[in-house]
């Protein structure tokens, strides 16, 4: 369908273009990408369920990228960057599952 | 948890207040896995407002796709990103393997016109009778390293045993082999295709062995030119020989020994001497006392 669509078009994109990182920003990729991934599994579970709200999905993406790389940022700040990093990615990644288990459920049960 | 008081909910009665305003603590994430609640207060607003207040089928797909394609943007940078950024280790290493051959190159091509000229001024020397070469300088070039030779003699070839504890050859033993060889009368020694010189070292860096500070690759051979029918008996009797005869029951390491009739060494490149001068004389140089020569007046 058009959603899985439109993101493989911005993959394409991405790897295509290959816009060059600035290397202020290259440290918040990683990251960045953790949360896009924790936003986009959160949006096709709520899909699944019916709950699903354009808004909310386009504003968590955009919310859980800034966050997080606030986060990793201020931790870098005050020396603490690995650790905080290391506390984002375990959340997100906690996340993720939890929403990748509950698609699982809904596309082999129900 | 009390109901937050909530304006939406005035005069709906079908609709529940919302249970949760906060994201649940993470041992509940962790054990209930209940569903994000944002989207669960957009889903009970929606279901609370008449179809004209709710935004347009278009708008809602037209965000989707936007935020979707800004998402497989991200993607496709970090997997570029990443890409990009592996092969430069790789890179950087490639680059000083070819750094490390072409310098190596360099370096055999020098020793190579190093022994050239070093021949031609030799040739120089003696058409010119400049310094009226002494009757034994032949010999102590050859022992000195500086010529290429042949003869006959012997041939030793060392190995490490295969397998996983195969470092067993030391540069220690190398050494007293060497010794031994030398001691058995050796004229002119070569290890792994390098001739010894007076001032040569057989060192152990790594796993690797350097001799005058150039690798040799197992297996090492080593070449010694001297008398055919004593030389081998000689080299029989040393402690060199009797400790790789018992690293060979011990360790099952590699040891041959045959007789050559033919051997050729390359020569050695020409020291560096740094302290040690010529004694200049007025007179031709009389050869020093040396092994295989008899002493000259």
């Amino acid at each position: 369908m058009y959603a899985a669509l439109a993101l493989v078009v911005g993959i394409v994109a991405g790897v295509f273009l290959a816009p060059t990182v600035p290397d202020w920003l290259a440290p918040y990729l990683p990251i960045a990408v953790v949360a896009a991934l924790d936003a986009v599994f959160g949006g096709l579970r709520a899909k699944l369920d019916a709950v699903f709200d354009a808004k909310v999905f386009v504003v968590s993406f955009v919310a859980n990228v800034l966050v997080a790389a606030f986060i990793v940022f201020l931790g870098d700040q005050l020396g603490v960057g690995s650790q905080l990093s290391t506390a984002v990615v375990v959340v997100l990644g906690i996340r993720i599952f939890g929403n990748a288990a509950a698609i699982r459920r809904h596309i082999f049960k129900a | 948890m009390a109901d937050p008081t909530d304006s939406r909910e005035t005069g709906r009665h079908e609709v529940p207040a919302p249970a949760v305003s906060a994201q649940p603590s993470l041992l509940t994430a962790l054990l209930a896995d209940p569903q994000d609640p944002g989207y669960v207060e957009a889903a009970q607003r929606r279901a609370g407002q008449s179809p004209g207040e709710r935004p347009g089928r278009i708008m809602t797909i037209g965000w989707t796709l936007a935020g979707l394609v800004v998402v497989g943007l991200l993607f496709g940078v970090a997997v570029q990103n990443t890409e990009a950024n592996a092969p430069s280790a790789d890179s950087a290493r490639r680059g000083l393997v070819a750094d490390i051959d072409r310098a190596q190159g360099r370096a055999v091509d020098l020793e190579g016109s190093a022994n050239a000229l070093a021949s031609q001024v030799r040739d120089r020397q003696a058409e010119l009778g400049v310094a009226e070469p002494p009757a034994s300088e032949s010999v102590q070039a050859v022992a000195a390293g500086t010529v290429a030779v042949t003869g006959p003699g012997l041939t030793v070839t060392i190995d490490n045993p295969s397998g996983e504890n195969n470092d067993v050859i030391l540069d220690r033993d190398i050494q007293l082999l060497v010794n031994g060889l030398w001691s058995a009368g050796a004229e002119a020694v070569a290890v792994g295709g390098v001739r010894l010189q007076p001032t040569s070292a057989i060192r152990k860096a790594g796993g690797a062995i350097l001799v005058d500070n150039r690798p040799v690759f197992w297996p090492i051979t080593i070449d010694a030119i001297g008398n055919p029918a004593t030389l081998p008996a000689d080299f029989a009797g040393t402690s060199g020989y009797g400790r790789f005869a018992s690293f060979v029951s011990l360790y099952s390491i590699t040891f041959d020994v045959a007789a050559a009739d033919v051997l050729t060494l390359p020569a050695a490149t020409e020291p560096v001497l740094r302290y040690a001068r010529t004694l200049e004389s007025e007179e031709t140089a009389t050869a020093p006392p040396s092994r295989s020569a008899p002493p000259t007046g």
